[in-house]
């Protein structure tokens, strides 16, 4: 995977700035983007890492980027940087799902602890993410008839009552079964199991 | 007796009448029972001739005192009161309107006392000169606070004239008065509702301009301590070259920099939006303050007094923010004094010259004084000796006048008590509009 990056979106250059000179002391990569708009052009989501946004810009505002990204299903982990007596604005961005919020000014440590916190919590989730995808390329895998036997096992069925069900001689059904297990890399009929149902839900 | 009669009719008809008759007709109610009190003077005078004269022209006689009975009645069920005082201030005569007015349960409570006694001190003064004014021939009119016999405080106004005998000489003040409390008490409360309504509005709209002022300023705050922090933390960590620091370190010094703009604009805008100079008479803006302020004043039982310069020439301000400097010293002094429960509470303002090119305006009072220790910083900002002050008012007095190009002194009284001094420019052909307000801003 590649190093997580933290992207700044403020339209203050100088804070952009600094935000990076800060972030940057603790070995993080840093991107900064001037408006909200130059983000969305330029941001790609392949990219692990966290958004650090000023909730007050002209033009698009930190909570109108934020509502964009949910309408592209990016899921990258956000934190806002207010003003002074904005609470009203955290309040209504973490309701929204934002990952966290500090208020200028804000301590350094609390600002860099957190967005070590979003940028592990952005790991995970790819991390999951990617587990899932896999996992859906090896049900796509199987032919129809795997996924017949696959469907019955996962259910409890014995070969011979899945041959019965399935008008398939017992042996037939031996064989299918292996190959569900093979083609699914499944170490045990439970680990098996454990996968069907973790694609069911994704 | 055809004789007398015309007598008597040239005496009071005339242009007594014709006065008479028109005041009626003008309805003013003081007016008219002036007129008729006039008159009915006027007959008496007829009546005392025409007995000398012809003592026998009896239905003459009848005539007046018929005449005579008829304005007394009406004077006598007048709902107002009416009455008489001598040049020394004794009531001479009062109808039962009068008695009740004063709570006076008989005439002897009021008749043949002076009128002062029921005149608030603070008023003594103004009802004296009126009196004085109203033997000397004017007909005044005049508001007092009076003190009544039972203690009740109202508030009360006067249409006085002079009463003068048959050969011209004033011997009598006829006043009406007319009980004001209810009518005062409404006008304090729209006062009221006004002053607090504008305290609010201005409240909200420094409110605004600090937040703006707040988040304009946390930019340019934010953006130091993020370089700074950056390069504290490289520092402790180590190994890094010295010229890599000097770029931050060169954003950190321009972002200061930027602050210090921010707050220079804001100081810009602050003069050069609100200051509109005008030659204005500084004894009207201190009357207009003594309004404003004299409910407060009272409610503190405080006195306030005033000696104003005569002849002052018109200092070049914005009226409104130098009505607000002595508006805010008053009230300071108001409140510094009900604060120490001073048992003698007084007020008092004072115009004059001051060298030969501005006026000066004093404000002293009657109160515990300031330490001498903390004097000079009484118009600094957050010094307060009020637990609930903040500590703006003097300070943003002295800012006030500071951008008029005068100003602010403290010192305590010679016989106790603070007192608060400014001066202001007098407005003249040497200093023409434009320059002032050129200097102020340097």
């Amino acid at each position: 995977m590649s190093e997580p990056t933290v992207f700044i979106v403020d339209d203050d250059q100088a804070v952009a700035r600094s935000l990076r000179w800060l972030i940057e002391s603790v070995r993080l990569k840093v991107e900064t983007f001037p408006s909200a708009q130059a983000f969305l052009d330029g941001y790609d989501a392949t990219n692990s890492g966290c958004l650090v946004l000023d909730v007050r810009m002209p033009g698009m505002s930190g909570l109108d980027l934020q509502e964009r990204l949910a309408a592209q299903r990016i899921h990258v982990p956000i934190i806002f940087i207010t003003g002074h007596g904005d609470v009203q604005m955290a309040v209504r961005a973490i309701q929204a799902g934002a990952f966290d919020f500090v208020e200028k000014p804000f301590n350094d440590q609390d600002l860099l602890d957190r967005i070590q916190k979003a940028i592990a919590r952005d790991a995970d989730q790819r991390g999951k993410d990617a587990q899932r995808a896999q996992l859906r390329a090896l049900f796509v895998s199987l032919t129809p008839r795997e996924r017949e036997v696959l469907d019955l096992v996962v259910e409890g069925m014995s070969n011979k009552a899945i041959a019965n069900s399935l008008g398939l001689s017992a042996k037939t059904v031996e064989v299918h079964r292996a190959k569900v297990m093979d083609k699914m890399h499944a170490r045990s009929i439970s680990d098996l199991v454990k996968m069907a149902m973790q694609n069911h839900m994704a | 007796m055809h004789n007398g009669w015309s007598d008597a009719r040239e005496m009071i008809s005339g242009s007594d009448l014709m006065w008479l008759a028109f005041v009626v007709l003008g309805g003013t109610l003081a007016g008219t029972i002036i007129g008729l009190a006039v008159a009915m003077a006027r007959l008496r005078e007829a009546e005392q001739k025409l007995f000398d004269k012809e003592s026998n022209h009896e239905s003459v006689l009848d005539r007046l005192k018929e005449n005579e009975y008829r304005l007394r009645t009406i004077i006598e069920s007048e709902p107002e009161c009416v009455k008489l005082q001598a040049e020394d201030g004794t009531v001479l005569e009062i109808n039962p309107a009068g008695l009740r007015l004063v709570d006076a349960n008989q005439p002897a409570d009021i008749i043949g006392r002076k009128i002062y006694s029921i005149v608030a001190p603070e008023y003594v003064d103004i009802y004296r000169e009126n009196m004085r004014r109203v033997f000397l021939g004017e007909a005044v009119v005049y508001e007092f606070r009076a003190i009544t016999l039972k203690n009740r405080i109202a508030w009360m106004e006067t249409h006085a004239a002079p009463l003068r005998d048959a050969r011209g000489k004033i011997y009598a003040l006829l006043g009406i008065t007319r009980d004001m409390t209810e009518h005062k008490q409404a006008e304090e409360q729209a006062r009221r509702h006004q002053t607090e309504l504008a305290r609010v509005a201005r409240l909200s709209t420094m409110g605004e301009m600090a937040t703006g002022i707040a988040h304009e300023l946390n930019q340019p705050l934010s953006a130091i301590a993020n370089f700074a922090r950056g390069c504290i933390r490289r520092l402790r960590s180590g190994g890094l070259r010295s010229e890599e620091l000097l770029e931050p370190l060169e954003e950190v010094c321009y972002e200061a920099e930027r602050a210090g703009e921010i707050l220079r604009h804001v100081r810009d805008f602050v003069r050069k939006s609100e200051l509109q100079l005008k030659p204005v008479d500084v004894n009207q803006i201190v009357r207009a303050v003594v309004k404003f302020t004299e409910l407060e004043a009272r409610q503190h039982r405080t006195i306030v007094r005033l000696h104003l310069g005569n002849d002052l020439p018109k200092v070049l301000v914005d009226s409104i923010m130098i009505e607000q400097v002595i508006c805010n010293l008053v009230r300071n002094a108001v409140e510094a004094m009900a604060e120490a429960n001073s048992p003698q509470r007084e007020v008092t303002i004072r115009t004059r010259m001051f060298g030969i090119d501005e006026v000066e305006i004093e404000i002293g009072d009657s109160g515990p004084g300031i330490d001498g220790s903390v004097i000079d910083q009484v118009f600094d900002q957050f010094f307060t000796t009020k637990p609930e002050g903040v500590g703006m008012g003097l300070s943003i007095s002295r800012s006030i006048v500071e951008s008029h190009g005068g100003r602010v002194r403290a010192e305590s009284g010679s016989s106790g008590g603070t007192i608060l001094r400014f001066t202001l420019k007098i407005s003249g052909q040497q200093t023409s509009r434009h320059e002032r307000a050129d200097s102020l801003h340097s």
